[in-house]
């Protein structure tokens, strides 16, 4: 009986050791770290080349042709961006661009700070609070602004009835329909919807203070604005340089906002750079010169990233 | 009722042709053929605002066409409110999706339809003919690249009851008495709502009529000649910023399409250019509303004449697709009375055809109120008029050069920086 079981054993044994030498130098070759890192980002390499490099590889090429929809395409050179650059409705929409991200990330940046330090004080109710002020981030974009629609409607607006029912105005503002009340109103929904990003991400950001920092301070006599100055905002730094960084990008290239809300208008005056390109692209078929406004946002981008690079190798 | 699929005798025929000449070295290519008629033709259109409309063709048109031929019609539904054309453009770039469509803006993709002049024809020459103004859009070159179905007729939407109020009997019969209306119902608090924003019909639909009825064009009838800069058009941009800032809500230069729906229903405003939506709405919601809504065609201007912009429906077949031969005999069907006007009446009339056999059907007798929208064909013009309607001149529309002319004017710019800066851009748009 033994006999059979040492033989078998011994066969039980054998079989798999042929293989395992196989596996082991696949398994050996896994384990090198160039080989098992480039493993891992293949897929999203490949991923990003076809979603993203793709087309953007085509957007560039696009822009240097004069090319419609469904039409051939002929090569202009700087063409379309001689065009652009001559055209009042670019310079308009990236001097509306610009005031519109500058605005909305410092009112970002500031709210989301101090919903961060509000939240990170202990309170009844404090996690059910904490996941409610995720809601703006987490609703679909286009629903939310569909939303902001109804509530700065002039006359059944949820703005404009408080008004008129407290008596602060008889009639409230036309939100959307004056250049200035549009631009602030744009504005406005993006900061609604981005301050979740900042205030969460900063108060992850102060969770990482050691408690012993701050009573250190208050022992040497600081006050509370001075334990604010001189420990939390210097170790809140590195959180709110990347964070303000990708709220710039996302702002910078914000679309269904506006799209939804006042898809450029009243007469252009919140026409994004990223509304523009579309209307130019897709609205009025004009491929090549929309993909050069496109391509314009570009080096704003490029320049961005170029800092976070710097800052995060600095790091 | 038309033959909906391909003549089984000339496939036969032909595959007897092929067969002997090709051999098995084309037997592939014949396999292919033989099982011409296809499994389902996807048809792409936006969503009705009657939904009758879009009904009756799901759950009367689609079984029939699929128990007379054995082919299903996929009826892919496209959002309204202005997603429709970026979504047809992305179809058209990529040559997949639909095998016909209601082809919007079709001047941007004329290329990838194939030529539908046998339909278009004998639907002409079996009701009535077809109004001169509709071929400028669907021929091309002497061929017709789609088959108008319908207008979406645009034309004034006003509060009887309250223009009554303020003593005024009649609509306006011209821009003038116009505004003098506007002033006396702004004062009862009852504003004009005109829509100027970035959307894709409210605007035009009054803006370039005004236009035009101060004698002005955008282009030449060419479409090689700017047309814009002379000074009718700066009376015509007086004018409306003296009717927007005297007899308009200020909310309306931002207007998108569906704004001055809402403020119509919302007793916001008295007045607006629109389609007979609002009055559908209103029947359906608030009965009461829906008592006191008239419709008038658009008031005339100073060189005597009234205009009204066309908003078409045109269907069209995708030359890309795998069988567009299959997808015109669907077309034909659809063009046929028997199932043509049943389709049209389920709509109660929103949809106005172009073919003069539809000018006095008892259908516009069941609502009276909706005749104006039938009225308007008589003086339709294309945005493009009198130039061809081309890419360019769908440039100028997407990009709403004209509507900002205005609408620039209202927010406190000059009538001459206007007219400047919209020439300067037709004349970047038109090379």
């Amino acid at each position: 009986m033994s006999e059979v079981v040492e033989a078998s054993r011994a066969t039980a044994l054998a079989a798999p050791a042929h293989g395992s030498i196989r596996s082991g130098r696949l398994g050996a070759l896994v384990q090198r770290e160039s080989v098992f890192s480039w493993l891992m980002l293949t897929p999203p390499v490949l991923f990003l080349l076809a979603f993203l490099g793709y087309p953007f590889f085509y957007g560039v090429y696009l822009s240097f042709f004069r090319r419609e929809v469904a039409g051939s395409a002929s090569f202009v050179g700087l063409g379309n961006f001689v065009i652009l650059g001559n055209d009042p409705i670019f310079w308009q929409a990236v001097r509306n661009t610009v005031l519109f991200t500058a605005v909305a990330t410092v009112l970002k940046a500031s709210g989301g700070l101090g919903m961060a330090l509000v939240m990170n004080q202990s309170f009844r109710m404090k996690a059910l609070t904490r996941a409610s002020l995720l809601l703006p981030f987490i609703v679909p974009t286009v629903l939310s602004t569909v939303a902001w629609q109804w509530i700065l409607d002039p006359g059944m607006g949820l703005f404009n009835r408080l008004l008129v029912v407290s008596g602060l105005a008889k009639t409230g503002p036309s939100w959307l329909g004056t250049p200035t009340m549009a631009m602030i109103s744009i504005i406005m929904v993006n900061t609604w919807r981005g301050l979740p990003f900042f205030g969460i991400s900063i108060l992850a950001g102060l969770q990482t203070i050691p408690v012993e920092l701050h009573e250190s301070a208050t022992i040497d006599g600081a006050s509370t604005w001075g334990r604010f100055r001189y420990v939390t905002l210097p170790a809140l730094l590195p959180v709110i340089f990347i964070v303000t960084t990708f709220s710039i990008i996302l702002t910078f290239f914000d679309f269904q906002l506006v799209y939804v809300l006042t898809g450029g208008g009243p007469a252009n005056s919140t026409h994004l750079m990223a509304t523009y390109a579309y209307s130019l692209s897709m609205g009025a078929g004009q491929m090549g010169l929309g993909s050069a406004v496109a391509l314009s946002m570009v080096p704003v981008l490029g320049l961005l990233l170029v800092l976070l690079t710097l800052y995060v190798r600095k790091d | 009722m038309a033959q909906p699929v391909p003549s089984t005798a000339t496939r036969r025929d032909f595959l007897k042709l092929a067969g002997g000449a090709a051999g098995v070295a084309g037997a592939p290519w014949i396999a292919r053929n033989v099982q011409a008629k296809p499994a389902i033709i996807t048809f792409a259109r936006e969503s009705s605002y009657v939904k009758n409309f879009d009904e009756h063709f799901q759950k009367v048109m689609v079984p029939a066409y699929q128990k007379a031929t054995g082919i299903k019609i996929d009826y892919q539904i496209q959002a309204a409110g202005g997603g429709a054309v970026p979504q047809l453009v992305s179809m058209v770039e990529n040559k997949s999706g639909a095998d016909l469509a209601w082809v919007q803006q079709e001047w941007l993709y004329r290329d990838a339809l194939v030529d539908v002049s046998d339909i278009a024809e004998a639907a002409g020459k079996e009701q009535g003919g077809w109004y001169d103004e509709i071929k400028a859009l669907s021929v091309d070159n002497g061929k017709w690249k789609s088959v108008p179905q319908a207008n979406i007729g645009q034309c004034m939407v006003y509060r009887k009851d309250w223009f009554d109020e303020a003593g005024i009997k009649h609509f306006p019969e011209t821009w003038d008495e116009f505004l003098e209306a506007g002033i006396k119902l702004k004062a009862k608090g009852h504003p004009y709502g005109m829509s100027m924003g970035h959307g894709f019909a409210d605007n035009y639909s009054w803006l370039y009529p005004l236009l035009w009825s101060y004698g002005v064009t955008v282009m030449d009838k060419a479409g090689k000649k700017v047309a814009l800069d002379t000074n009718e058009t700066a009376k015509a941009v007086d004018f409306v910023r003296k009717l927007y800032k005297e007899a308009c809500i200020e909310d309306c230069i931002g207007w998108l399409d569906p704004h001055n729906n809402k403020a119509f229903l919302t007793s916001q405003i008295s007045c607006t250019n629109n389609a007979y939506s609002i009055m559908v709405s209103a029947k359906r919601d608030l009965p009461e509303m829906g008592k006191v809504i008239d419709h008038a065609l658009n008031p005339k201007g100073p060189n005597g004449q009234r205009y009204h912009a066309l908003v078409p429906v045109t269907h069209g077949v995708f030359a890309y697709g795998p069988d567009p031969q299959a997808a015109k005999d669907f077309l034909r069907w659809t063009m046929d009375p028997k199932q043509f006007r049943p389709w049209i009446a389920s709509g109660d009339m929103y949809f106005a055809p172009y073919l003069h056999a539809f000018d006095k059907v008892p259908e516009w007798d069941i609502e009276p109120r909706v005749k104006p929208y039938q009225k308007v064909l008589e003086t339709g013009k294309l945005t493009s008029w009198p130039a061809p309607a081309n890419r360019a001149h769908g440039a100028v529309i997407n990009r709403w050069v004209v509507i900002d002319m205005f609408s620039k004017a209202c927010t406190g710019a000059p009538t001459k920086t206007v007219i400047a800066e919209a020439v300067a851009q037709l004349k970047q748009i038109y090379g």
